[in-house]
């Protein structure tokens, strides 16, 4: 048990470099990005778990966010069946632990909010959260779905008109390095530059707004949080209430009382502020404490 | 705590810089080396060159050695027969042979020794010239490679019938459009390409689609294009090439889709290729002018 615990912690404090190393290997192609080529592969058939673009010069793989969308808009499937079985197997392993440690557009976020100033608290505005479930709702699933030419073809509207992370890692490494693309840049460009310089500049005010407000993929994994198998257990005999894990969750979770809330991207900010190291990772219930346990640790609480 | 910080975010701010810089410097290495590349062939042309001249003189100074006769001679050349491509020695000597009765022997021993002697310079410069012209167009074949991969074409329209880079001579300029039947804008902007295709009909122009999923023949992909097309009423050729054909291999470097190019009938590409569709009046504005411009050029070369 011990062991585990400092498992648990020894993983959340090396976490940037997990996401450093989870970024490069979902953009292993580093030579396209001078090229503005993009890697087309059989790799690129399956999905990133993270939010990552199809059109990184770099990407290893697909956007899931994306292939779904395209897949939805298409006019031979009604439905992807295939990228939701995907959100639905990486949902259950690993819940919101993928927005955490393995989205790169997480990880750029985290490391906005590294640049020293004035940051501000979230907790007033958690309201928003909810708007990134219309977006998936209304922008990845029915508008593709729905709105669409003769021939039953749709636009992936998140991707067009919303995805910050495809113009940093779409549109800008392929415009430089691509002239004919270059020229073809138009007003739709300038628009979601803006929303990203608005996401860049609020990503150093606030912690990760993108993923707490806007990010589809995000909200997708939140609704297998409380079911993964990767999960966050406090273990009530040595939780003293003492309400630092709260303090420091920079996702606005009240850790003791909802450990695998929607909201935590398991980052492991509380186990690292638990004066009592009772806060660990488990996975499928195994280096934990036995069921009773657990169970008495959430009616305790 | 606070310099650890610090330190993160400038080496954040020195990774984003050192991106960006390392694709300046990129492009520029890649300029540089087209650089060199093009001095060194005019290099080797400038050597040429530098014979030519020589040889040139060569033959001045067969005629400053024997001025007087020369001169004679040259007096008598009748301006009307020259003929820029024929044989300098051959018209020297017609001028001669016509004239003869007005040199001495002794003139006409010099005068036909010299023109000997030209003979033989003419054919060292016409071996020059030829080399370079020919270095010029292997030049011209070495980057056709490149940008131009219409130069030999093979390719099957939709029917099954062969057509080769004849698609392109026939016309004065032949509007290559790729697309992918899965990409909406390629397919929102297919009835104005037929539009343009009648409208250019008359002035010696074609449009001609290639859709990237009816490579190598796949007759499930060709079914599923025709169909579309049939959808959006576009009758205009479209062509089925082979992936590792140098078309094949142009269409998979084209990172958006619909782009839009225009080939000349020699199967060179002209201008910049097009990203967009044309059902954007602005873009069908610059591709209608471009087109107008290589009819222009092609009825100029006529």
């Amino acid at each position: 048990m011990d062991k585990n615990k400092s498992l648990s912690k020894k993983t959340a404090r090396i976490r940037g470099w997990i996401q450093a190393a989870a970024t490069l290997l979902t953009n292993i192609h580093i030579p396209n990005l001078f090229k503005g080529k993009i890697y087309q592969g059989k790799a690129k058939t399956v999905c990133v778990p993270g939010l990552n673009c199809y059109s990184c010069p770099a990407a290893t793989g697909a956007c899931p966010i994306g292939a779904f969308q395209a897949v939805v808009g298409s006019s031979k499937f009604k439905f992807s069946y295939y990228i939701t079985g995907f959100f639905i197997l990486i949902g259950v392993i690993l819940g919101r632990f993928i927005c955490g440690f393995l989205c790169p557009f997480g990880w750029f976020q985290d490391l906005l909010h590294k640049i020293p100033g004035k940051k501000f608290s979230t907790a007033r505005l958690k309201p928003l959260r909810y708007l990134k479930y219309i977006i998936l709702i209304v922008f990845v699933i029915l508008l593709p779905m729905l709105v669409t030419n003769s021939i039953g073809m749709g636009d992936p509207f998140f991707c067009k008109y919303i995805c910050p992370q495809g113009v940093l890692e779409g549109a800008i490494p392929l415009s430089l390095g691509n002239a004919a693309i270059r020229s073809a840049l138009g007003k739709l460009f300038s628009f979601k530059c803006l929303i990203l310089i608005t996401v860049v500049v609020l990503s150093i005010l606030f912690y990760r707004p993108f993923c707490k407000w806007i990010c589809p993929l995000g909200a997708i994994y939140s609704l297998f949080n409380k079911v993964s198998l990767m999960r966050i257990n406090v273990e009530s005999s040595k939780c003293v209430g003492c309400g630092k894990c709260s303090k420091a969750c920079k996702m606005d979770v009240d850790v003791c009382k909802t450990p695998n809330h929607p909201e935590c991207i398991r980052c492991g900010a509380c186990m690292k502020a638990c004066p009592k190291d009772a806060i660990h990772y488990q996975f499928m219930g195994k280096p934990c404490s036995p069921k009773g346990h657990k169970q008495s640790s959430k009616t305790n609480m | 705590m606070k310099t650890k910080r610090t330190l993160i975010s400038i080496i954040t701010l020195c990774a984003a810089l050192s991106l960006t810089a390392c694709n300046g410097s990129g492009s520029a290495t890649t300029e540089n080396s087209q650089k060199t590349q093009t001095e060194s062939t005019t290099e080797a042309v400038d050597n040429s060159n530098t014979k030519l001249d020589d040889l040139y003189q060569q033959e001045n100074q067969i005629f400053a050695d024997h001025q007087d006769v020369w001169n004679k001679a040259f007096g008598m050349a009748n301006k009307s027969d020259a003929d820029p491509s024929g044989d300098y020695a051959d018209y020297l000597a017609g001028i001669i042979e016509s004239n003869k009765e007005s040199f001495t022997d002794d003139e006409l021993k010099t005068l036909n020794d010299d023109i000997e002697t030209i003979r033989q310079i003419e054919k060292q410069i016409d071996e020059i010239e030829n080399k370079n012209a020919g270095s010029e167009s292997t030049d011209q074949n070495d980057n056709s490679e490149e940008i131009t991969p219409f130069k030999s074409f093979s390719g099957k329209n939709f029917d099954g019938n062969s057509v080769d880079e004849s698609l392109f001579s026939n016309n004065a300029v032949t509007v290559v459009n790729f697309w992918f039947t899965g990409c909406k804008p390629c397919v929102a902007e297919l009835s104005k390409l037929n539009e343009l295709n009648d409208a250019i009909k008359s002035m010696g122009g074609e449009v001609v689609g290639i859709n990237t999923e009816t490579f190598d023949g796949n007759e499930d992909a060709i079914k599923e294009a025709a169909a579309v097309l049939d959808s959006q009423g576009a009758k205009y050729r479209n062509i089925s090439v082979d992936s590792d054909s140098s078309v094949g291999k142009y269409a998979s470097d084209i990172m958006a889709f619909p782009t839009t190019i225009l080939v000349d009938r020699n199967g060179n590409i002209v201008g910049d290729p097009m990203l967009g569709g044309i059902d954007d009046q602005a873009n069908y504005d610059s591709l209608m002018k471009q087109i107008q411009s290589v009819i222009d050029a092609d009825s100029k070369d006529k």
